[in-house]
């Protein structure tokens, strides 16, 4: 009642609705001016400047020249290498996320509270901080240059654990009680109920930690020296070093390394977002 | 990144009541069932170790670690080509850095950065916010618009804003067609820093939007109902309404968004290097330069600390001016 009488009272805001077009195209515009680049020949990015027109946007005519020259030379190696390591990452850091996870939420121990505040704060410390301290200790590890080191840190997600650690204390005890009255170990229970169970919230600390692997490009300059070892982010901005004329490449190199992620959100949401089962209690 | 991003983050709040949660979580011993209870105990603390430790391991080694290594790295003093092993020094390291007039200026340069970036970018995402929450058609794509520059990987924003901001790039395109005169940015030793904020900005602010609309949407409408009555001005309904119910996403977003931009990176490594003229060598790419670009690794151990001190100071002080004000409320407890 209430709450439709103010909706017919609230009418359009015609000022705001113009600042809000204004500020949506302020922002997007530079990303639009992305994808266009990707799309045309490279002279013509510079060359549809000036006189500014809508042709400095939109491109005469659509081409994947920039995109197949890009992948034919050293960044599809980097795309994969890129590939390789967030999977890995995603696949040792779930792993690690929900045991850890498990035994903050269900078991109880003594120190449960203080090892889940280390946690807490764990993820609170920008890894940008402590990244070159840490990638002289793995250089004297042995881990420069090596899968392991790429991807050691992503693993170490404590947000990733919060978040999955969040999810299972909402999942009912009774299920764990019944399992543990059938005998069933507690790695059992955790792959068995917990894991079945926990589609979204997986998803969500598997996002986290793919596009931290994904989007860093810090850790994998400080930690990999061998060029057919990078990642795509370094190698994009290695391209853009070297031959800064051929701005198409870049922009899209920039486009794909947004696409991935944003592909992958969408279809993960599609086959994953829907899967929460009730609980089976009674 | 994402929503998805953000209903995280959310979350952290409810970190003290998951410790409190925590904390009531052993199960009391009945004395009927003390032996059982406490084999149980045993079986729990053994299974959680064993569950804890891979993690723990991770977490320890990559980021506990290398904050004590660099401690302890910053208190030696190594010699060049790391023949002969670094010898402890004291404070030798702080001493030689905060005698150079050039770190000097790199760190007054960090705190002036911050001190002016993380206020704007704030501000502006909060004006944003309160834009995208009013009566407006398409409301939600008007948002994800101004979203979408925050999904984009840094690299690839920072090399679109590169070639965007050269001299014969569409910005001063833009300029000359307005009749103004084209801009160096990043070759201007006066524009270069000014151009890093402009680009950490377009890329932060959807992100920091996100968390401010929902921190807006969730304050009651009867609070403006009512100032409304009180025939309350838009401004005086900003400031005594909007702004006190906001405190909590406003701290949240003012701490991420320092952190953020203290360890900001990317723009200063791959456009400027830190010129034109030192111009924009911030701590963090001081730091980087300092380990890798002249080979002294326990003084760049030092800046690191360095920086991780001011930018702890700065949170705690965040902290402390937008504390909460324990104000009497009916009978609370």
């Amino acid at each position: 009642m209430i709450k439709s009488s103010f909706r017919s009272r609230s009418k359009v805001n015609i000022p705001a609705t113009v600042i809000a077009v204004l500020l949506a195209t302020v922002f997007i515009l530079p990303a639009l001016w992305i994808l266009g680049g990707s799309l045309r020949p490279s002279g013509e990015i510079f060359g549809s400047i000036s006189p500014l027109s809508w042709r400095t946007l939109i491109p005469s005519s659509v081409s994947l020249d920039n995109y197949i020259s890009l992948l034919s030379g050293g960044f599809a190696t980097a795309l994969a290498n890129s590939f390789v390591a967030s999977i890995l990452a995603v696949a040792v850091g779930l792993a690690l996320s929900a045991l850890a996870s498990y035994a903050l939420a269900v078991l109880s121990f003594r120190g449960r509270s203080a090892v889940f505040a280390f946690v807490v704060v764990s993820f609170m410390v920008p890894f940008e901080a402590i990244a070159i301290p840490l990638s002289q200790q793995f250089g004297d590890w042995g881990l420069t240059n090596t899968v392991v080191g790429l991807v050691l840190p992503a693993i170490g997600n404590g947000l990733a654990i919060f978040n999955l650690r969040q999810y299972f204390l909402s999942l009912p005890d009774s299920l764990r009680e019944a399992a543990r009255i059938d005998g069933a170990s507690e790695i059992r229970i955790l792959w068995s109920i917990y894991v079945p169970n926990s589609g979204s919230a997986l998803t969500n600390s598997g996002l986290l930690i793919f596009l931290g692997q994904w989007t860093s490009y810090l850790w994998p300059l400080l930690v990999i020296n061998e060029q057919d070892r990078q990642v795509a982010p370094v190698a994009l901005a290695k391209t853009f070093g070297e031959y800064s004329t051929d701005f198409g490449q870049n922009f899209a190199g920039a486009v794909m390394l947004a696409l991935v992620p944003a592909l992958l959100m969408f279809a993960m949401q599609r086959f994953f977002g829907g899967i929460a089962m009730s609980s089976g209690e009674k | 990144m994402t929503p998805k991003k953000r209903y995280k983050f959310a979350r952290v709040k409810l970190t003290r009541a998951g410790v409190r949660n925590g904390l009531d979580g052993p199960a009391v011993a009945r004395p009927r069932a003390l032996f059982k209870s406490f084999s149980r105990e045993r079986h729990d603390l053994i299974w959680a170790t064993v569950f804890l430790l891979p993690a723990m391991v991770a977490i320890l080694s990559t980021r506990v670690w290398p904050a004590v290594g660099a401690i302890s790295s910053s208190l030696h003093t190594g010699f060049p080509g790391g023949v002969r092993e670094p010898v402890f020094s004291w404070f030798d390291n702080y001493l030689r850095l905060f005698e150079n007039p050039a770190f000097i200026e790199v760190i007054v340069r960090t705190i002036a950065f911050n001190l002016v970036i993380n206020p704007l970018q704030i501000a502006i995402a909060l004006v944003i916010s309160l834009v995208m929450t009013r009566t407006i058609p398409f409301r939600g794509l008007w948002r994800t618009l101004v979203f979408i520059p925050a999904t984009v990987p840094i690299v690839g924003s920072t090399i679109a804003w590169g070639i965007g901001l050269r001299w014969d790039g569409p910005v001063n395109a833009i300029i000359s067609a307005l009749g103004g005169t084209p801009q160096p940015f990043f070759t201007s030793a006066d524009q270069a820093l000014a151009s890093i904020i402009l680009v950490a900005t377009w890329i932060g602010v959807g992100y920091w939007m996100l968390f401010l609309i929902a921190g807006i949407e969730a304050i009651p409408r009867e609070y403006y109902e009512a100032a409304k009555i009180d025939r309350a001005g838009p401004i005086r309904t900003f400031f005594s309404i909007t702004v006190p119910q906001l405190k909590r996403p406003l701290l949240f977003v003012l701490v991420a968004c320092t952190v953020a931009n203290f360890v900001l990176f990317v723009p200063i490594q791959l456009i400027t290097n830190g010129g034109p003229q030192s111009s924009t060598a911030l701590l963090m790419f001081d730091a980087y330069r300092t380990t890798f670009g002249y080979g002294s690794r326990n003084l760049g151990a030092a800046e690191v600390v360095i920086l991780a001190s001011i930018m702890l100071t700065f949170v705690a002080l965040q902290f402390f001016l937008l504390r909460e004000d324990r104000e009497p409320k009916g009978g609370s407890k």
